[in-house]
């Protein structure tokens, strides 16, 4: 058998909508971990509840401490058991949500021991508390020094989405699959999927200066 | 609601899957670490051809996933007429995918010596790699070795992924004993177990070596020697 | 007419835009010893770093004892390199920041290179090592880590590193300007001694004191060029050009 490169023009379209989808699962699980991540944050600043961050303590460390496809496999055939029937689909979403949100937490929490205390102390005198506190005063800094680990913590959930391939998420890595059980050439058509999800990686993991850069001019 | 039978039942063989995944990862992470310190040198080479080989590789592993480099291994080798079992393909997959990130850690760890030590190594007449081998390696030792170590646990997670290419590790001992026994919970929950004990085991070892290596770093010699040992022990042979 | 020990011929090397070094033609004679000096950035530590060509310069050539250490632009051959290599091994250099090696003790810090770079037996090495060490003042402090060393210390180590390689030529980068004023002395009296035992030495200083008193010659450089050059008593009392007039008042200024 040769390397036939027409195999590759002919999978080519359907590659590009499942990576598509690959993106869509991604920005999607990503922007709730963060969502879920923050949330998390500010209740463990704020309170200082050790039954509360003992548990955060315990689902970062499970999460960190066992494979991802693992926790896939958890998810998807352990709900159904407490009669909680996901799709496919939004499963790998709460997959991806779980896993990521544990690394985004810790992202957080280096971003916030970056914003000096007084910040608090200042806007406390101020009588700004609460939610404007967060909002306008913490956060926006916690954030703008956490882009380049979010950016490189995005790559990873990019990556990440491969594996919802298995539980029959229909992404980019699944699509590339059908593909080449129908047409018996999986060396083209996996070449080819392995080089869209690189520039797909390679230039998110590459934005990270530009976006770096952007927020600097902003916050001048 | 648990079924505890479950776990003595089938804790052998999920052992038994354990063991493979031990070893595939011991495997990988003896081929990975000195394919990625040759990665390293050859992305610093002076000689270009090298330096871009080098550094496509190291690139493309390391902005891909895992799941889709397994793939290519298992229908490239056989594809160029290298056939070889799963377990042998997962090993080698590993290796590479761990390679591209061992040697960008060695190669941050060797920028990270000041550039006097290699200019006095090269001045004093060592070829460049006798000053890597005795002046630059030894002294990155230290430095890289909490991240290889870090890196070791991604490999550990990672190596679940040779399930699908149906390599006989925990993971797949998992989906085995899952589809014979239809308790999700309880199989993946001891497969989840297992992983997460290994990993802290490491981790925690990991801890007090550093540890002991910063407290001891400026006192007594004995220490220091031994260090010196375990430092030359780790790359110079 | 006898060659000299060592020739720098027609050196140029540029940094970008700057002319680090520009037509510099150098002659040293055996045992002869010459102190460089000039303003922080003429070129003086470039000028060193060429000699055992760390810095390869752009064009031109350095000669030893009648034999190219390295020459021309591009790349060197193999062959060259190889010969470079056993040309480093026989020039000692002592760097401004001691460079001595923080990961091997005091005495292998002195051995290693011998066992690697010449094949001695380790025996042989370690017994020479000592004997050097004892030499520079270091004889209590054979078994001790670099961190754990003075300022002095350290370099009087990496002067011991370098003559353990039994040198015919040593190339001092300001060997005490990163020392403390009172550990300068001890680096000083180490130079002192080779200066008595006759070896060739090209020093990059700002010790006029010592640069007068034991330097056969004094080399004035200024953006990347000698301007001046000629015995201490010469350049120091009646310098000739305004440039070397300027830098002395300035030094004898910051001295006072």
């Amino acid at each position: 058998m040769k390397f036939d490169i027409s195999y590759i023009f002919d999978a080519l379209p359907r590659l590009l909508e499942g990576a598509l989808i690959t993106l869509q699962v991604a920005i999607l699980g990503f922007c709730f971990s963060i969502i879920l991540a923050t949330f998390i944050t500010i209740v463990k600043t704020s309170f200082n509840s050790r039954i509360f961050n003992g548990f955060i303590a315990f689902y970062i460390s499970f999460i960190r401490g066992t494979p991802l496809l693992v926790q896939i496999f958890l998810i998807y055939y352990v709900l159904p058991v407490f009669g909680l029937n996901l799709a496919p689909f939004p499963a790998g979403i709460l997959a991806i949500t779980l896993n990521s949100a544990a690394f985004v937490i810790e992202i957080l929490r280096g971003g916030l021991a970056s914003v000096p205390k007084g910040q608090f102390e200042a806007a406390k005198s101020l009588g700004i508390s609460g939610y404007a506190l967060w909002w306008k005063i913490i956060l926006p800094q916690t954030f703008i020094t956490s882009i380049p680990p979010l950016v490189n913590e995005f790559t990873m959930v990019l990556k990440a989405t491969a594996l919802l391939s298995v539980i029959t998420v229909v992404e980019l890595m699944r699509v590339s699959q059908q593909i080449y059980s129908a047409n018996y050439h999986p060396v083209e058509v996996l070449s080819a999927t392995f080089i869209i999800y690189f520039l797909m990686c390679f230039v998110v993991s590459r934005s990270s200066v530009f976006l770096e850069q952007r927020f600097k001019v902003k916050r001048s | 609601m648990l079924e505890y039978q479950i776990f003595f039942d089938y804790f052998p063989m999920i052992l038994l899957g354990f063991w493979l995944t031990l070893k595939i990862v011991v495997c990988a992470i003896a081929l990975g670490i000195p394919l990625g310190l040759i990665l390293a040198l050859g992305r610093r080479s002076n000689f270009i051809p090298i330096s871009f080989f080098a550094t496509s590789f190291i690139e493309l592993f390391r902005n891909t996933p895992f799941i889709i480099q397994v793939f290519l291994f298992y229908y490239v080798l056989p594809f160029y007429g290298l056939r070889l079992s799963a377990e042998y393909v997962g090993i080698l997959a590993l290796a590479a995918f761990g390679s591209a990130y061992f040697a960008e850690i060695i190669r941050a760890g060797i920028d990270a010596i000041p550039k006097g030590q290699l200019e006095s190594a090269r001045a004093i007449g060592m070829t460049d790699w006798q000053s890597m081998k005795n002046i630059i390696l030894p002294q990155t030792v230290s430095i890289v070795l909490p991240p290889l170590t870090n890196q070791t646990l991604t490999l550990i997670k990672e190596s679940a992924i040779l399930s699908t290419i149906t390599v006989h590790e925990l993971t797949m001992t998992g989906l085995m004993v899952q589809g014979e026994t239809f308790r999700p919970f309880e199989v993946f929950i001891m497969v989840a177990l297992l992983y997460w004990a290994l990993n802290e085991t490491i981790a925690s070892i990991m801890r007090r070596i550093e540890k002991r290596y910063s407290r001891n770093r400026k006192q007594n010699k004995i220490v220091r020697s031994k260090i010196d040992i375990i430092k030359s022990s780790g790359f110079s042979r | 007419m006898k060659p000299n020990f060592l020739e720098i011929i027609d050196i140029n090397k540029k940094f970008g835009n700057i002319n680090a070094l520009k037509n510099v033609f150098l002659n040293v004679s055996k045992g002869e010893v010459i102190c460089i000096i000039g303003p922080s950035g003429c070129g003086k530590s470039t000028l060193l770093r060429t000699v055992n060509w760390l810095t390869p310069p752009d064009s031109g050539k350095v000669i030893l004892k009648g034999e190219i250490i390295g020459s021309d632009t591009g790349k060197m051959t193999f062959e060259q390199n190889n010969s470079l290599n056993a040309f480093r091994a026989r020039i000692g250099m002592v760097f401004q920041q001691f460079n001595v090696w923080p990961h091997l003790n005091a005495l292998e810090n002195v051995v290693r290179a011998q066992i690697v770079v010449r094949k001695i037996m380790r025996d042989e090495a370690e017994k020479k090592a000592i004997k050097i060490l004892n030499e520079v003042g270091l004889k209590d402090k054979i078994d001790e880590w670099p961190d754990n060393l003075s300022g002095g210390q350290k370099q009087r180590l990496a002067i011991a590193r370098s003559l353990a390689m039994d040198p015919i030529l040593m190339l001092l980068d300001e060997p005490t300007s990163a020392l403390d004023p009172e550990l300068i002395g001890e680096v000083l009296s180490v130079l002192r001694n080779l200066v008595n035992e006759g070896m060739t030495m090209l020093i990059v200083t700002h010790e006029l004191g010592f640069a007068s008193r034991f330097g056969d010659k004094i080399v004035f450089m200024d953006a990347g060029e000698i301007i001046e050059s000629g015995p201490p008593n010469t350049i120091l009392k009646s310098p000739k050009t305004e440039r070397l007039k300027l830098f002395l008042e300035k030094l004898s200024l910051t001295s006072l």
